[in-house]
């Protein structure tokens, strides 16, 4: 089996616990462990409290853990000093549920996009803007979108160019939490296509966090259910889908359209 | 008879230079005691189509209509003394829809004494009555609780039963359980086809998701920029759909492709509002448009209580058939 890109061990992660005269609470994320493979698509599955958010945000190093360890690419990620972390957060790339939060509305695509590039400290200039009109071009807008801003963007064009600079800095790991969530179902299509088509061409490998199954099931080939804090069951997402090992997974599947088609 | 009753109902909203075509042609029969699904994507007019019936419309707006009934009376003439009172909205966010300072007693009593003569005990025990009728287990305790202090599934509860305090036999459900988990969305779903049961009421179900129109509705309408494209009841419109757009839409679904697979997206976008539409509204984005698709409005086709918007899809009991 290869190496894994991202492997998280017995993570814990609990709010509020600082500090003599607090009590301890229960955590948020309690002994969590998955891995990741160069290439594959991993889906995180849970509903409001489960803690896939503060899984996540503890894979970004947003929030401390409290125990367990975090390894990308073997380098243990939770042991960097934050001048470390900086330079070496590059090889992740995230992208947020709601592009007119996570986008500037004060900036142009062009400088929302070379801004991760100038961060990394490359010059501005013509070699930049073809740079930045080639990440529009791999997510699927025309560079001549480049002048505008984003609120004169639909939420699916935002939502491309947030994870054209993602990708700006070739990251390794693609982090999505909930990418498509703000979106109509003609949009979400088309996203989740773009993903696909990202993974077939780069092989890019990503961390999929939703409440939505039915997305992640289309995307991942690995799920995660959480509930509570704790992982409920993962594996294959074949595996899950015709064998789930708890009524739980089934119910997250939900009622209409196809619900029934998990059963058989 | 129909409960509501619109034909080629538009709304036009004047701005400086123009106007925005808020609903352009809508058509809409609400069967009573069913519940009927209003579907479709962002800016395709259902919220504007409720607004409309709740008489909630921006001032200046221009309604124009072949018929635009609920019950027999004229929505234009009444449709502001009817809100409340026979047409109730529940929202897509309970925690904003309910009032964060003020207990869940205090808002259920607000709407009870603003709509029946009833003693305060008599109210209390209404309130008690409605909470309960909500599958909310220990309704004493939720009175005196604030919205805070209740889960999201709780408060939307709580909602519904404000709105079965104010007596309406229409409720207008917009999105109500998309700020909801699936599994407490599926109780949500499941209580408001109980009351549709056992109470006869009449719900117009406002979502953009499927599943939950598959999972409670009788029938639906699809909407498209601001026109109505397809109806009828559910077992039809989804599992035989015949406008392209329904059918698009229905290939996007995420489960729709094997997994993996590529999603048959729509490309293109939804006209912009403020731009006239000679033709059939999906007519550039549409896999089997003709030429003369976007030049004139699409028949009318029907087949039995089917009925769809197309030139080229055809029906069998279609009335403008040659």
């Amino acid at each position: 089996m290869t190496k894994p890109l991202l492997e998280v061990r017995d993570l814990v992660v609990r709010y509020g616990s600082n500090g003599p005269f607090r009590t301890q609470l229960r955590p948020a994320v309690s002994g969590v462990s998955l891995s990741l493979a160069p290439g594959e698509t991993l889906g995180v599955v849970g509903e409001s409290g489960s803690g896939k958010s503060s899984l996540l945000r503890a894979i970004l190093r947003l929030v401390p853990s409290e125990s367990g360890a975090v390894l990308l690419d073997g380098q243990d990620w939770l042991a960097l000093s934050p001048r470390e972390l900086r330079h070496a957060r590059q090889a992740i790339g995230v992208v947020a549920q709601n592009p007119f939060l996570s986008l500037s509305p004060r900036m142009t695509i062009s400088e929302i996009l070379a801004e991760p590039l100038l961060a990394r400290g490359d010059r501005a200039g013509a070699a930049m803007q073809e740079r930045s009109a080639q990440l529009l071009l791999r997510c699927g807008l025309p560079a001549d979108f480049l002048p505008r801003r984003a609120s004169a963007l639909s939420g699916g064009q935002a939502q491309r160019v947030a994870i054209a600079r993602a990708l700006a800095l070739d990251p390794r790991l693609l982090v999505l939490d909930e990418p498509t969530s703000a979106l109509d179902i003609s949009v979400q299509a088309q996203i989740l296509n773009l993903l696909s088509d990202l993974k077939a061409e780069s092989g890019l490998s990503m961390l999929f966090v939703t409440h939505n199954l039915k997305v992640v099931a289309h995307i991942s080939d690995h799920l995660v259910v959480m509930r509570n804090g704790e992982v409920l069951e993962q594996g294959p997402t074949t595996e899950l889908l015709t064998a789930p090992r708890h009524d739980y997974t089934r119910q997250l599947f939900g009622f209409g359209l196809r619900a029934q088609a998990v059963a058989v | 008879m129909a409960l509501l009753e619109i034909r080629a109902l538009s709304v036009d909203l004047p701005v400086p230079n123009g106007a925005i075509h808020a609903l352009r042609r809508v058509d809409l029969t609400v069967t009573r005691g069913t519940i009927h699904g209003l579907i479709g994507e962002s800016g395709c007019g259902k919220t504007m189509t409720a607004m409309a019936l709740l008489g909630l419309l921006p001032r200046g707006a221009q309604i124009k209509a072949d018929r635009f009934a609920f019950d027999g009376m004229d929505l234009r003439d009444v449709a502001e003394s009817l809100r409340g009172r026979r047409i109730a909205l529940i929202s897509q966010d309970p925690a904003a829809a309910l009032n964060p300072v003020l207990t869940i007693r205090r808002q259920i009593d607000d709407v009870l004494r603003a709509h029946h003569a009833l003693p305060k005990v008599a109210r209390h025990a209404r309130a008690v009555e409605l909470l309960a009728a909500t599958g909310l287990p220990d309704p004493e305790r939720v009175l005196r609780s604030y919205p805070h202090q209740l889960s999201g599934g709780m408060q939307q509860r709580v909602v519904i039963a404000q709105a079965l305090a104010t007596g309406a036999d229409l409720l207008i459900a917009d999105e109500p359980t998309t700020a909801l988990d699936v599994t407490i969305g599926a109780q949500v779903l499941a209580l408001l086809r109980n009351l549709v049961q056992a109470r006869g009421l009449t719900i117009l179900m406002i979502t953009h998701d499927m599943d939950v129109v598959a999972e409670v509705c009788d029938s639906a309408t699809i909407l498209y920029a601001g026109t109505s494209i397809e109806d009828g009841p559910v077992a039809e419109v989804l599992t035989h759909p015949r406008h392209p757009y329904t059918r698009a839409l229905l290939a996007a679904l995420p489960d729709a492709a094997p997994r993996g697979a590529k999603l048959a997206a729509i490309e293109g976008q939804i006209p912009p509002p403020f731009k006239p539409i000679a033709g059939c509204a999906f007519a550039p984005r549409c896999a089997v448009a003709r030429a003369e698709c976007a030049l004139r409005p699409p028949p009318e086709r029907l087949d039995g209580a089917h009925r769809w918007t197309c030139l080229v899809e055809g029906g069998l009991d279609d009335k403008t058939a040659a």
